[in-house]
């Protein structure tokens, strides 16, 4: 066997640990050697504190029990996000992690729900979707395994500390052989020739080097953007906003679900912790200037703020590559998109989870370099469109920026997706890429775009029959969420954290 | 909304207009549409012969029509897997079997325990680790049970006729109203067909015509921008030959599919025959040399006459123009090399049903349904054509030509990826899922040059004896399934014991 492949990840925080920790965990150290350098000058943006299912994939193979992980975390559960204000002044609904309707009839539900609606059924969609319900009902259990319960129809997600998961991560991926330098980068050291990375030289005067390198440096895309010189592709003519203004603030209710209030320049999310409550305000400088944004936050805050607000600045994008060279970018070093979905952890995990089968050898095989940013493109452009939905899809007229959004051109993939299903009812489906058939139902039907037509297989059953029978599934659900714990409940029971003291704390020092 | 579509008109003959048909009247019919199939001459010889993928039981299942049919009146063998000879040189034949995906949690499959274990020296040939192939080279049928991790099932070879003739039957029991004719004309208005006008002068109006009259795309081919784009680049074969051979004892569970030095001979065991199927190049062999060599070729003696017609693999560049839907091979067309031909009948009619029109008066669902079926095809024939891309026939001309023919930027991908690491670039829309890409590219001699570096995480004695459980696990599974004959038998059984109730 050949020499194990010097894997060198520059930076730490959420990207930088996640990668280094699957690395170690999945890969046998015959076969590469992780280092992470990091240097506790530099601050982490610490993204998202809110996280999307396939999370639980990610923890599950790198070998993470999750009530620890919770417990270390300050972490509680999530059953989707709510969306307030958004469609209209007044209007709220929730992006559930699960279907709507039965499991395995998704194709078919909304049409069907669609035509009893005409016909009297009273109500909205998310009355049928059993995470919408529990939600918002601020009730959590494990969900049933067993595919013919009602309870089996959702999954779930965590509201956790970013900074904490990261620093747990950290204290798995040492024990498990990463070795960490401390230290800021002076200089990048490239072969004359091919332009590949050789090595990093600290300010300390260390030379570290490597067979690949891992962007984790955040925004400033250190080597992959600096100093290999891969181009930024801007999105910010769909995604106007380019600040967020972020502040804890003293625990609230502990509800399943991330909120997201739609703002007069953007929007505002409410992430809750067991030990404190997230808020931010995500917002375009060219409709509102910082100051007045983080007025604006404090003034909405619920509770008694922690500490100062924290500004930051970002652009929707990606690079147009993020695998050059000998280079992966992993995080915001690869793109920003915005957290209005919950996806920054999900497209740090979907690239580590795509390196790991694809890791080359000591010289760069092309061929997988190749199919990671294949499907690293999917991933982005699929999320981008998503969320874009978000913002194009308003009818509030009382702000610049939504009378903007509402009348700006989006992609044509987007276009179409919205046209057919104003007209049909029809959603398309994709192989790669976040975001279920249902994910976008939620968003269409919850900003206010009730198709004009549905598929006439839903006119099969009489009428009267399916009125009572949609009645009779919500009144199911309803009789089974009545039944499950509280959210704060559970929590207490499974993993609850011990509230203002750090977690972990004698096992993450070294 | 304006008006819902109220009339649908079926245009063409054989088995795919059937199943249309049969699939309309399922989904649609009690939602006040109305369906009528105009019924054109057949396209079948009396040699032919269907061989359809697993996915067609699903279709069964779900328009009502009982399996058991196919076996009592069309003749039909429970087909296993696809076996391919003669197109890589000295390497053996492979089988490509019908295995289920394993369950998604499964984690690193057995694909990267085998690449290891090869360069290690592990001398077993992938296709001993398909349940499906195992399965097929015993004879015996493989029945999915829920649960388990190793899954397999089986398509069918029957009788095309005949299975025509019971979808007819069994669309008209149900409703279907149907009128057999020839189009002698079509009206049109702006890129809509307002009626067609049959060839005793009958006017036939409806909200949504449907061609399922094959080749001939009697009613596509005169929508506008929907010229045939063929694939004869990539794909050289322009003929095929019919025939029947005598029925194999006892039946295999598999169909043969042999290359030879002018394109490639199928042979596909029925319950009273074999039917037997040769695509090849005008170019390099002519019909009459053929049928000198057939005999040669079967290895099989030919019973009656041998059929030749042309064969035109491509795709039309609109699959579905104003109300006019093209389904099976109007829209596109393949050779039978991986018994894609029904398969494609079926592939198009369930996506018009996922995409059934909303209103009359305009079709913003024919874009999807074209991008869909377009790229459906596109992933098809890159299926089809690395078959004659990877072949290890040297100093033949249709063999180098295929050797060197540029490939489709979506194929090259995927041999790139699968070269590189053993892993399937899958795109939206495909039929044949990692597996069978795998039986196809490894069978063809594609191996690849590195593994996932995962697999080295297991230790050797765990990865030999995971190796080893597999195929522990397959050989029980095999065992305790019923030999062809048996199956075959125990269908006519259970059809005997109803009729024995009922009398």
């Amino acid at each position: 066997m050949s020499e194990p492949l010097d894997i060198v990840i520059l930076g730490g925080g959420t990207a930088g640990w996640m990668a280094a920790t699957a690395l170690v965990s999945l890969i046998p150290q015959t076969r590469c050697r992780v280092r992470l350098i990091e240097s506790e000058e530099i601050g982490i943006v610490g993204v998202g504190e809110a996280t999307f299912p396939e999370i639980r994939n990610f923890n599950d193979a790198i070998g993470i029990d999750e009530a620890e992980m919770m417990r270390a975390t300050n972490a509680a559960f999530k059953l989707g996000i709510q969306f307030v204000d958004w469609g209209f002044k007044g209007s709220r609904y929730i992006h559930p992690f699960g279907v709507h309707g039965p499991v395995g009839m998704d194709h078919i539900f909304h049409h069907r729900w669609l035509r009893a609606r005409r016909l009297g059924l009273k109500g909205d969609i998310q009355d049928f979707s059993f995470a919408a319900q529990a939600a918002r009902d601020c009730r959590f259990e494990l969900p049933e395994t067993r595919s013919t319960r009602i309870d089996s129809a959702y999954t779930y997600a965590y509201h956790f500390d970013a900074g904490l998961y990261a620093v747990y991560l950290r204290g798995l991926a040492e024990r498990r052989g990463v070795v960490r330098t401390e230290g800021k980068v002076k200089d990048v050291v490239q072969d004359s020739e091919t332009g590949d990375i050789r090595s990093l030289l600290l300010e300390s005067g260390e030379t570290i080097s490597g067979d690949l390198f891992i962007d984790c440096s955040g925004f400033r895309s250190l080597l992959l953007g600096k100093t290999l010189g891969v181009g930024w592709e801007d999105w910010s003519k769909w995604l106007p906003c380019d600040r967020a203004v972020a502040v804890p603030s003293e625990r609230d209710e502990l509800s399943p679900y991330t909120r997201s209030t739609a703002m007069e320049a953007g929007w505002r999310w409410r992430i809750p912790l067991q030990h404190r409550t997230g808020n931010g305000y995500v917002f375009s400088t060219s409709f509102i200037d910082e100051d007045e944004a983080a007025a604006s936050l404090m003034r909405s805050l619920e509770t008694k703020a922690l500490a100062e607000p924290r500004m930051l600045k970002f652009q929707a994008g990606r690079r147009v590559l993020n695998w050059a060279n000998n280079c992966v970018a992993i995080g915001l070093a690869g793109g920003f998109l915005e957290p209005l979905e919950s996806t920054s952890i999900y497209l740090i995990q979907v690239a580590i989870m795509q390196l790991v089968p694809l890791l080359p050898g000591r010289s760069i095989d092309p061929r997988l370099r190749d199919e990671f940013n294949r499907l690293i493109d999917l991933q982005y452009e699929r999320i981008r469109d998503f969320l874009i939905l978000h913002y194009k899809l308003n009818s509030r007229e009382d702000a610049e920026i939504w009378r903007y959004c509402a009348a700006m051109d989006v992609p044509e993939s987007l276009t179409r997706k919205i046209e057919l299903f104003r007209h049909s009812a029809i959603i398309e489906r994709y192989r790669d890429g976040l975001f279920p058939p249902t994910s976008w139902l939620s968003v269409f039907i919850g900003q206010g775009l009730i198709p004009e037509g549905y598929s006439p297989l839903a006119d099969t059953m009489p009428g009267e029959s399916l009125v009572t029978h949609m009645d009779a599934f919500r009144a199911d659900i309803l009789d089974r969420v009545e039944e499950m714990r509280r959210h704060e409940r559970f929590i207490d029971l499974y993993c609850g954290a011990e509230p203002a003291v750090a977690p972990m704390g004698a096992e993450v020092r070294l | 909304m304006t008006r819902r579509i109220e009339q649908v008109v079926i245009v063409g003959a054989d088995a795919p207009a059937w199943m249309a048909a049969a699939a309309f009247q399922r989904s649609v019919s009690n939602a006040g549409i109305r369906v009528r199939v105009i019924e054109l001459p057949t396209l079948l010889q009396p040699a032919d012969a269907y061989s359809a993928l697993p996915e067609l039981a699903g279709f069964h299942r779900r328009v009502g029509l009982e399996e058991r049919l196919l076996f009592s009146l069309c003749k039909a063998v429970p087909i296993a897997g696809q076996r391919f000879s003669n197109w890589s040189g000295a390497a053996p034949p492979f089988i490509h079997g019908y295995d289920r995906p394993p369950p998604p949690a499964a984690g690193l499959g057995l694909t990267q325990l085998w690449i290891k274990g090869r360069q290690k020296g592990l001398r077993t040939e992938f296709e001993n680790f398909s349940l499906g192939a195992v399965a097929a080279k015993a004879g015996r049928v493989p029945v999915p049970s829920e649960g388990a991790e190793l899954r397999s099932t089986f398509g069918y070879n029957f009788d095309a006729a005949a299975y025509s003739a019971l979808l007819r039957h069994f669309t008209m029991q149900g409703g279907v109203e149907s009128k057999a004719a020839s189009v002698a004309d079509v009206e049109m208005d702006g890129d809509r067909i307002t009626a067609i006008i049959l060839g005793d002068g009958e006017r036939v109006e409806a909200d949504l015509f449907v061609d399922a009259s094959g080749p001939q795309a009697v009613l596509i081919g005169r929508m506008p921008e929907t010229e045939f784009l063929s694939w004869r680049a990539w794909l050289p074969c322009d003929r095929m030959l019919v025939a029947s051979a005598k029925a194999l004892a006892p039946l295999p569970a598999f169909s043969q599919i042999s290359a030879f030095r002018q394109g490639w001979i199928g042979l596909f065991p029925l319950q009273d025959r074999t039917a037997v199927v040769a695509a090849y190049d005008s170019r390099q062999i002519s019909d009459q040399d053929l049928l000198n060599d057939l005999p040669a070729l079967a290895n099989l003696p030919i019973s009656g006459d041998a059929v030749v017609s042309s064969l035109a693999q491509g795709i039309r560049r609109r699959t579905w123009v104003g109300n006019c839907v093209a389904v099976g091979e109007s829209a596109f067309s393949l050779e039978p090399l991986d018994a894609v031909q029904l398969h494609i009948a079926h592939y198009c009619i369930s996506q018009l049903m996922t995409l059934f029109p909303v209103e009359a008066g305009t079709f913003p669902e024919a874009a999807l349904y074209d991008r869909i079926i377009r790229r459906a095809a596109i992933n098809l024939r890159d299926f089809q054509f690395a078959h004659f891309k990877l072949n290890h026939r040297f100093d033949m001309p249709l063999w180098d030509g295929c050797r060197d023919a540029a490939v489709p930027e979506t194929l090259q991908r995927k041999l790139d990826i699968f070269a590189a690491r053993g892993r399937i670039a899958l795109y939206d829309d495909e039929t044949f899922q990692e597996h069978a890409w795998e039986s196809l590219l490894l069978g063809h001699g594609l191996m690849p040059q590195s593994y996932d570096p995962r697999v080295d995480a297991i230790p050797e004695q765990e990865h030999i004896a995971k190796i080893q459980a597999r195929l522990n696990d397959i050989v029980g599974l095999v065992e305790a399934m019923a030999p062809v004959d048996d199956f075959i038998a125990g269908m006519d059984l259970q059809r005997q014991a109803e009729v024995t109730a009922l009398g």
